[in-house]
């Protein structure tokens, strides 16, 4: 009798502190949410927790009509695409070639790609090469540095290794090249792999946000991610005083109903939606693929 | 010999067409990986724009003298470690303890939509994060102030100007991003215990702690020893993205990295030899560690990155 109470008392504590967690995870999301769809002067009185009191889409509407930022969308909605496809066509064919364990020279190869993960030529060299491939000027430094990812390729590769060999030898023997049983056979079976993959490149290219910010100089080439950082920056660095500059530019456009702080709040929830709209569809997957991954080490 | 000659050129013909698929892979490699490891002589030559690094005359060990012996050079080394140290002792186990927890969880909805929840900020860019948590503890609106000021009747505190948080700050957000992701591959762990050694345990009048220590703990040792290792290379890198958004000049006393100073007197100020060595310090470091823990844990317990 004592011993099932104990257990109940666990349990329950158990439940109670996930919830918590979930809640400490969740909420700041949902705060950020509700204050985007209010009014921006009314959100200055305070006291709004989880449910908008002046709603509006005008927020939205403001983020939507800049030209900075309908621009930075267009360069990281570029990046996402073509990177994203790029990434899975250059990593799973490799990934394909590297799954033949009987093919000469296998382990070196794989080994020239590691060794890349433990050590590397750090940031000045990096950008340097970046510069002298003339990268940094141009809208490929977003795409070209990250078409491959070591840990993705391991991923593609060991969920082709649970593909019979014997599939592949014995199309060839009817005739087919290894293109044609990659396309037509080995891609058709890695569906789930491929849709992780695809998360995993899609979310890198869309929160990335370090190239711009450091090694390209051209604004017009920032993705949303730099911009976001650039706001934040400035935000941080004027906090003190953020409160009395906010009050004067509030008197001065009295008529719109939107603040600097509103249209950020409104501004992270674009950059956070789509992915939250995203992943939780392809949790079976990821969370698969991870063990797969994990378990062959 | 001759023979086994023919048939590894033979083995490699039958394969030609695979060495195509990873020629583009190599090329690429070459130039964005192994170009910049090349690009590490740079710390020892004098950098001249309309030079190649290969053209520019040899410094020597200038450069290097200048690092290690810059009054710069120990606050940035002990900063990055204190980070790096804290992240391994205090969020290491963190995942652990989440998966143990996940784990006791039978109904199996509340199981899926905690994990849901836990993954989010992790598929969530850093930049957001950070702007969310400054939104959250704003000193004027946030709400943490808010609660703290109606009731408790405390002053406000601006967290992220003052240097007292900046730990707390980095261990919270390093936490509350990674937890559930890294989670998964532990939750994978437990899930391949064998149910029979707890009841046997049991049997044997084993409680739950005793079985945890015995049976649990030991069969997530070596998933735990992977991800130690990939986390040591790292070192003195410190997850400098969520380092430089959480640097204000309030905390830069403590939120000064090895890598925010290779941006700033590299890439901003174009001291590129000074920076290249500070990275090359970084990543020979890492390597030396990755090589030595490796050895550590294949000894211990048969986990090895290669």
């Amino acid at each position: 009798m004592m011993r099932k109470n104990k257990m109940q008392i666990s349990t329950i504590l158990n439940y109670s502190a996930l919830c918590l967690l979930g809640i400490i995870t969740l909420y700041p999301f949902i705060y950020i949410l509700v204050l985007s769809f209010n009014d921006g002067y009314d959100t200055l009185k305070g006291g709004i927790y989880f449910w908008p009191r002046e709603i509006t889409l005008d927020n939205y509407i403001k983020v939507f009509q800049d030209g900075n930022i309908l621009n930075a969308y267009g360069i990281t909605i570029f990046r996402t695409v073509i990177g994203t496809l790029m990434g899975i066509v250059m990593c799973s064919m490799l990934a394909f070639a590297l799954a033949f364990k009987d093919m000469p020279g296998r382990r070196f190869i794989v080994f020239f790609f590691f060794f890349t993960t433990i050590f590397s030529g750090g940031m000045i060299p990096y950008y340097i090469l970046l510069r002298q491939l003339k990268l940094t000027q141009s809208i490929w430094v977003y795409v070209l540095p990250q078409l491959y990812n070591f840990f993705n390729i391991m991923l593609l590769r060991t969920y082709f290794e649970t593909i019979p060999e014997s599939i592949g030898e014995s199309a060839r023997i009817d005739g087919c090249g290894y293109s044609r049983v990659f396309l037509q056979m080995f891609l058709p079976l890695s569906k789930p792999v491929l849709a992780t993959i695809m998360l995993f490149f899609g979310v890198a290219h869309w929160n990335e946000w370090f190239t711009g910010a450091y090694y390209v100089q051209n604004k017009d080439l920032f993705p949303v991610a730099t911009l976001l950082q650039n706001i934040l920056n400035e935000a941080t660095f004027e906090s003190a005083t953020f409160d009395a500059t906010k009050m004067n530019t509030g008197i001065a456009t009295a008529m719109s109903s939107t603040t600097p702080e509103s249209l950020k709040m409104a501004f992270i929830m674009v950059m956070t939606l789509p992915i939250l709209c995203v992943y939780p569809f392809l949790q079976k997957y990821f969370v698969k693929g991870i063990m797969i991954g994990s378990v062959k080490g | 010999m001759k023979l086994s000659k023919r048939y590894l050129l033979r083995r490699i013909w039958r394969y030609r067409a695979l060495y195509i698929f990873i020629l583009p892979a190599v090329v690429w490699y070459v130039i964005f990986c192994y170009i910049p490891m090349y690009g590490l002589a740079l710390g020892f030559k004098e950098f001249h724009f309309n030079l190649s690094i290969w053209d520019s005359p040899w410094a020597g060990m200038r450069y290097f003298n200048q690092f290690i012996n810059d009054r710069m050079f120990w606050p940035l080394l002990q900063n990055t470690v204190i980070i790096s140290v804290l992240k391994m002792v205090i969020g290491f186990p963190a995942p652990i303890i989440l998966a143990l927890m996940i784990n006791e969880v039978s109904n199996k909805y509340f199981k899926k939509t905690i994990q849901t929840v836990t993954y989010l900020p992790y598929f969530v860019s850093w930049v957001v994060c950070i702007a969310v948590l400054v939104k959250f503890i704003s000193p004027h609106d946030g709400i943490i102030n808010n609660i703290l000021v109606n009731v408790f009747h405390k002053d406000a505190v601006y967290f992220m100007g003052e240097k007292n948080w900046f730990y707390p700050l980095v261990l919270f957000t390093d936490i509350w991003k990674n937890v559930g992701w890294n989670s998964i591959v532990y939750l994978s762990a437990l899930s391949g215990i064998d149910q029979q050694l707890y009841e046997a345990a049991s049997i044997d009048g084993a409680g739950k702690w005793k079985s945890m220590l015995h049976i649990t703990l030991p069969n997530i040792m070596p998933t735990a020893c992977i991800l130690f290792l990939l986390n040591i290379g790292n070192l003195l890198k410190a997850g400098y993205e969520q380092i430089i958004l959480l640097k204000t000049p309030g905390n830069s006393a403590l939120s000064m990295i090895l890598d925010t100073q290779i941006i700033q007197q590299g890439i901003q100020q174009g001291r590129y030899e000074y920076a290249t060595v500070a990275g090359l310090f970084q990543s020979v470091i890492g390597l030396i560690l990755v090589i030595i823990v490796n050895k550590i844990t294949k000894k211990l317990a048969e986990v090895s990155l290669w």
